[in-house]
């Protein structure tokens, strides 16, 4: 299996999905249970409303920026599984970005083939494309994002950078840490920054770790705040995200900036989910929330948003992971398809972790995987038996937290954290102060 | 049960399938004596001619023009006055046609918050002495007003796989899938079912049409008992006839009178749905904040103990 060329493992991972779509064809005309995802009905919908010339919000539940809508055009006269195809396609680009950046810096072969098979086979990923979910291509993007900031490709980074945050809200987690990374001591016009090596030395690892700690990082952080790479980063991924979301506004008014923006700024879905908040929020719906609670439960997600941005904006692919778990995990709302924001960057993090699959890593996945079937055997009793199992499902998303908890501080613990550039060698010897 | 409902637009959704016949704006009304009460032996009503009527119109449609949203007293209303335009009215002597239509099984099949709600229905055509009838084709409406409480999703009645029987079906009133029941207003399914061609010509003993309305229930406001129940009547129904004209269709119809209809005597049927309850309100809010504050601390403590800005301590 070690042996197997990347080109292979594409090829075969393309063969799959394409079977899976047609398997899924089949089962949506045959079976009662569907194969397709609700929300890809909703896009092509709505895809088709706007090749119509109509506004694709006409279409209930429709809540993502038109650009989806535009790109799933082709349904309503190549085939009704263009999406999917578009999807997968985005998936497999996901495999190919991650096999590009982990060859960058340099990882061994066998663990770069390990690393995109986790993400190709896993069973959460390739249903999440084949079943016409659209998050595959906000996976491709974000990664894309790594490579050209790892290539120093500031303007091209900040230009998918404001895209994507125009597609899908969540991304903005990654500003901070995006500028704290644009660091003036790697990021120099005319030179293209260092990446350091992958090593399974940690104690190399600590080295160049030192390199960096004994110059006091805060006061650089605040003093070089406004450098060029950071300020061209700013406006240009500021300007695309208002110029779309300008230019979208334009065509469709309010119902745009509440469908597709301010929805998911303020959604307080009363529906069980996996979010502990879910039972809290349906049992005060019927009273406004005070402005106080609201910020209650804002707070944790901000606390730790920030710790982990401070803690490890250097190692900006485990910056992005941990965020994105924390993030998830905090939500006021949680589904299945948002788990594959941090699947995409788990691959790009393993070749650092010291934690071993046996026992430690495997103990992981099953507890992850054992607390969300917990929960989901108590949704089913609630939603298809319909008994009244409230309390129990509540408890069971407070367990799902508390195992996300452990995982991430787990990960944490046994990650050779390691910033993602060093110095060039003629700045060694300066000293900053 | 109390609901503060958000005034929302009227969300009209429908299939059209394909319709052996045309839809014209401006149709004379027909001439038709046949009235269709549940339960009993119709009544007949007299003569009137209507015009500027869609003859494939929806009668729900017409009713979401006069009122905002669906209350069970402004639908008497409505079917008594409003409708009463368009009845097939006529009465020539020694005429006795029986036609009717009557509801034989309501039932909730399947368990949770997805459920089939089946209702058999029965036509029952009587001696039918009409000489001077036209060729005619006759569609049964069936319109079922659903509470509060459960709804009714309009994507999944496009299905054709399901609903191939149909000639069309509607949903109309708040179709919002998402919100809660007392955020919500209530829904109306109408269904058209094709009765066939030319069957007041002939006596039929009884053709049944059978129904299954997919619904869904949505969250229920707060209970002491856990549980809300929900409960669904009967449908209305009517038939309506049309006939080809020279050049319009023509088209009127039945309806049994609103005194007839005996509503406190209707089968119903109950769907008991969970709810929260509001005993928990307390604990539960606090406990999820206290489980969130803990996790937020264990994760802020190993992140600064743990990350890289330590590891030259070591």
């Amino acid at each position: 299996m070690i042996s197997l060329k990347p080109r292979s493992i594409l090829l075969i991972s393309a063969i799959f999905r394409v079977g899976l779509i047609l398997v899924g064809e089949w089962q949506d005309t045959h079976m009662e249970v569907r194969y397709t995802d609700v929300d890809y009905l909703v896009f092509s919908d709505a895809a088709s409303l706007m090749a119509s010339g109509q506004s694709p919000y006409k279409r209930t539940t429709y809540r993502y920026s038109p650009l989806l809508a535009f790109l799933l055009i082709p349904n309503s006269f190549i085939s009704r599984c263009w999406g999917k195809f578009l999807f997968s396609a985005s998936d497999l680009f996901v495999g190919l970005f991650i096999r590009i950046i982990l060859k960058q810096r340099k990882v061994p072969d066998d663990l770069c083939t390990y690393s995109m098979l986790i993400w190709l086979f896993n069973p959460f990923t390739f249903t999440i494309g084949t079943r016409g979910n659209c998050e595959p291509i906000v996976c491709a993007i974000i990664l894309w994002i790594i490579i050209c900031l790892i290539n120093g490709n500031v303007v091209q980074a900040a230009f998918w950078y404001g895209l994507i945050v125009h597609f899908r809200i969540y991304p903005i987690i990654y500003a901070l840490p995006i500028v704290i990374f644009l660091d003036p001591r790697f990021f120099r016009s005319g030179t293209k920054p260092l990446l350091s090596d992958w090593t399974s030395d940690p104690g190399k690892a600590r080295e160049i770790n030192s390199e960096l700690i004994d110059k006091c990082v805060v006061c650089d952080v605040w003093k070089s705040t406004f450098t060029r790479s950071r300020i061209l980063f700013g406006l240009i991924s500021g300007t695309v995200f208002l110029l779309c979301t300008g230019f979208f506004f334009h065509l469709y008014g309010w119902e745009f900036l509440h469908e597709a923006l301010l929805y998911h700024l303020t959604r307080t879905d009363a529906r069980h989910n996996f979010s502990i908040y879910f039972y809290h929020i349906y049992l005060n719906y019927e009273r406004e929330l005070s402005v106080l609670e609201k910020l209650v439960s804002f707070l944790p997600q901000f606390i730790v948003q920030l710790v982990l941005i401070l803690c490890f904006a250097k190692d900006l692919v485990f910056c992005f992971f941990v965020q994105t778990v924390a993030f998830v995990a905090f939500n006021k709302v949680i589904t299945a398809q948002y788990f594959v924001w941090f699947f995409c960057v788990l691959p790009l993090i393993l070749p650092w972790s010291n934690m071993k699959l046996k026992w430690k890593g495997l103990c992981c996945i099953l507890l992850w995987m054992g607390a969300q079937t917990h929960w989901l055997l108590w949704g089913y009793l609630l939603e298809f038996k319909g008994k009244n199992v409230f309390l129990q499902l509540w408890m069971a998303s407070l367990l799902f937290l508390a195992a996300n908890t452990f995982i991430l501080i787990v990960l944490i613990r046994h990650h050779n954290y390691g910033p993602v550039f060093r110095q060039h060698t003629d700045l060694k010897t300066t000293k900053t102060t | 049960m109390s609901s503060h409902p958000q005034l929302r637009l009227v969300d009209i959704m429908y299939v059209t399938r394909t319709l052996h016949f045309a839809r014209n704006n401006h149709v004379l009304r027909m001439k038709f004596v046949l009235l269709v009460p549940s339960f009993e032996e119709f009544d007949i009503l007299s003569f009137q001619v209507e015009t500027n009527s869609d003859a494939g119109k929806f009668i729900m449609k017409s009713y979401f023009e006069n009122y905002e949203s669906l209350h069970d007293s402004s639908f008497e209303d409505f079917m008594a006055h409003q409708l009463s335009s368009s009845l097939c009215q006529g009465i020539p002597d020694n005429w006795n046609v029986g036609v009717r239509l009557s509801v034989r099984e309501l039932s909730l099949i399947g368990e949770g918050s997805h459920r089939h709600l089946s209702s058999s229905i029965r036509l029952q055509i009587g001696a039918a002495s009409i000489p001077k009838l036209p060729a005619h084709l006759c569609e049964v409406i069936v319109i079922q007003r659903l509470p509060l409480g459960v709804f009714a999703d309009p994507f999944e009645l496009q299905n054709p796989h399901k609903h191939k029987a149909f000639r069309d079906i509607a949903v109309f009133g708040d179709t919002n899938l998402e919100l809660p029941s007392f955020q919500s207003n209530r829904s109306a399914v109408e269904f058209h079912i094709d009765a066939g061609s030319n069957i007041l010509f002939m006596q039929n003993n009884g053709t049944e049409f059978n129904l299954l309305l997919p619904l869904h229930a949505r969250y229920q406001p707060l209970d002491e008992s856990g549980y809300s129940v929900v409960e669904i009547g009967e449908p209305d129904m009517l038939m309506r006839c049309s006939v080809e004209g020279k050049q319009h269709k023509q088209s009127c119809l039945f309806m049994s009178p609103p005194n007839e209809k005996a509503k406190s005597t209707s089968a119903t049927v109950a769907w008991k749905i969970p709810a929260g309850m509001k005993a928990h309100a307390g604990f539960v809010s606090v406990i999820t904040f206290v489980t969130a504050l803990l996790s937020t601390l264990s994760i802020v403590y190993a992140s600064m103990f743990w990350s890289g800005t330590n590891v030259s301590k070591t």
